[in-house]
């Protein structure tokens, strides 16, 4: 058989490109849109950065996209952070936390250790600002008369973040200002779409009055009304999202 | 052994320990914008830590402190990451070798590459992004395909598009040097022209016999970089475009041609 160097090269870029052709596939595939979101009115706020990121302005320009943390935590076998894309140009290249729902960050606090640049730098576990967690009262089992605490349970900080309202419907977990945001509540949640999400610092500032209005509310709501939202509102959404989170992995 | 395949074989054993990151093996982890050595050694490209330092507008210690020890290394070695690191150097030879009767219409002037360096560094310095190395370089690109098509695969959470912006940007590189071969290294990777200024205070330096030189100028002809290597009537060649690739000594027909240390 003949082969000519250009035939060669000429099969070779066919070939790359079918190949990303079908590497894009495979991952569009895996990583579908959740459209199961808890707090659906709250938009994220941004892009979650890695634990001992600096201020956002700061990180952008210290960040020369060299991989280092996208790598090490593969490395460390939590696969947690990726490269952000072309959506958003000013960021594209910067590494964020993609899917807490299954890849949250565990702190181990080891890409702040070796970033070559200082954009993350060396802080405690405690003291980490990556984000802030809010639960979804409409879907909490905690909150609608179930005894749950999976995500107190998971968290990493434990009874300094978790505040529990004990009452007739059950242990009502709340998460206090304390939160680092590694997301591994959202992770941990069994309910269909997690009942709990990650927002930023700068978004929750926003959104803080709002959010302390309908907790209070719900503490301060009589007996027969709280009844209601959660038989005919709550506990209704909750058991359809379990199953079309069945549907899914069937 | 011929210079050109021990290049080859320690640029393959360099890509050969950034692949084994993906298999958990944490010898050298990154790319080659940003490193770290055997879990001790951080490390940075000396145009990425001027573009973040101008973004910036802030010493950060961490950053002198990666960017010492390539400082070092290239005091010694001078431009040889271009001839013995870079794959772009493997890829656009290859590319090279399809279209042997093209010619480089383009003559442009060293300093053209200099006025992009600063270029870049202006424009960095306004938007506060290191523009270059987040959006350009070819090294970032090639290392960002690298890992996002193997996390891809792998199915951990990657985002898609880089994968298209990189490919986008490497092949678009790639038709440059189709059609004005040798171009980008000669005199536009703004990366080049910052090693090529340490060209000038390096150990490493090419050694003629002038004497004993039979004038066949193939030297001149081999030459990648387009250095004058005949003509320059020295003992010692500290050109800044010279990326001690070694082609001229394996190609000299007098074998007088050798790549030496000293000061």
């Amino acid at each position: 058989m003949n082969i000519t160097r250009r035939d060669f090269i000429k099969s070779f870029f066919v070939f790359s490109f079918f190949s990303s052709l079908s590497i894009s596939k495979t991952v569009a595939s895996s990583s579908f849109e959740r459209q199961l979101q808890p707090l659906p009115h709250i938009d994220i706020g941004g892009v979650i950065r890695p634990p001992g990121a600096v201020e956002e302005n700061i990180f952008r320009s210290k960040c020369i996209s060299c991989g280092v943390c996208v790598n090490i935590c593969h490395v460390m076998k939590y696969n947690s952070i990726a490269i952000s894309g072309i959506k958003n140009i000013k960021n594209f290249g910067t590494p964020f936390i993609k899917d807490m729902r299954d890849f949250p960050c565990a702190l181990c606090m080891e890409c702040p250790k070796y970033c070559p640049t200082g954009a993350l730098q060396k802080i405690d576990k405690e003291k980490v600002t990556m984000g802030m967690a809010l639960i979804d009262f409409n879907l909490c089992f905690g909150w609608n008369g179930d005894v749950c605490l999976s995500c107190s349970k998971a968290c990493p900080m434990g009874a300094k973040i978790f505040d529990f309202y004990h009452g007739q419907w059950g242990n009502q977990p709340y998460i206090n200002e304390n939160c680092v945001g590694c997301g591994l509540c959202v992770k941990h949640c069994p309910l269909g779409g997690s009942a709990v999400k990650v927002i930023t610092r700068q978004r929750y500032q926003t959104v803080k009055t709002e959010y302390l209005t309908l907790f209070k509310g719900l503490l301060e709501m009589p007996l027969e009304q709280r009844y209601n939202l959660v038989y005919t509102q709550n506990l209704p959404e909750i058991l359809a999202r379990g199953r079309i989170i069945e549907r899914e992995y069937r | 052994m011929k210079i050109n395949t021990l290049r080859r074989v320690f640029l393959s054993l360099i890509i050969l320990l950034f692949l084994l990151q993906f298999l958990r093996i944490k010898i050298l982890v990154g790319s080659l914008s940003g490193s770290v050595l055997i879990w001790s050694l951080n490390l940075i490209d000396v145009f990425a830590f001027l573009e973040s330092l101008v973004a910036t507008k802030d010493f950060s210690e961490k950053a002198i402190l990666s960017v010492f020890p390539l400082i070092l290394l290239y005091t010694i070695f001078g431009r040889s990451f271009c001839g013995w690191v870079c794959p772009m150097d493997y890829i656009f030879e290859q590319i090279n070798k399809i279209n042997k009767k093209q010619k480089n219409i383009l003559k442009p002037s060293k300093q053209i590459g200099y006025i992009l360096v600063f270029c870049f560094l202006i424009v960095s310095f306004f938007l506060e992004v290191p523009f270059f190395t987040n959006y350009l370089s070819h090294l970032t690109n090639f290392f960002r395909i690298l890992s996002v098509s193997i996390l891809g695969v792998l199915k951990f959470p990657v985002d898609i598009s880089v994968l298209y912006f990189s490919l986008t940007a490497l092949f678009l590189l790639i038709g440059v040097e189709f059609f004005f071969p040798r171009l980008w290294c000669k005199s536009l990777c703004p990366l080049g022209k910052i090693y090529g200024v340490f060209n000038k205070v390096s150990i490493i330096k090419l050694k003629i016999a002038e004497s004993k030189c039979s004038r066949c100028g193939i030297c001149d002809k081999s030459c990648y970089m387009s250095v004058k290597i005949s003509d320059s009537n020295k003992p010692v060649i500290r050109d800044t475009n010279c990326i001690y690739c070694g082609r001229c000594v394996d190609k000299c027909t007098e074998k007088i041609i050798k790549i030496r240390f000293g000061v």
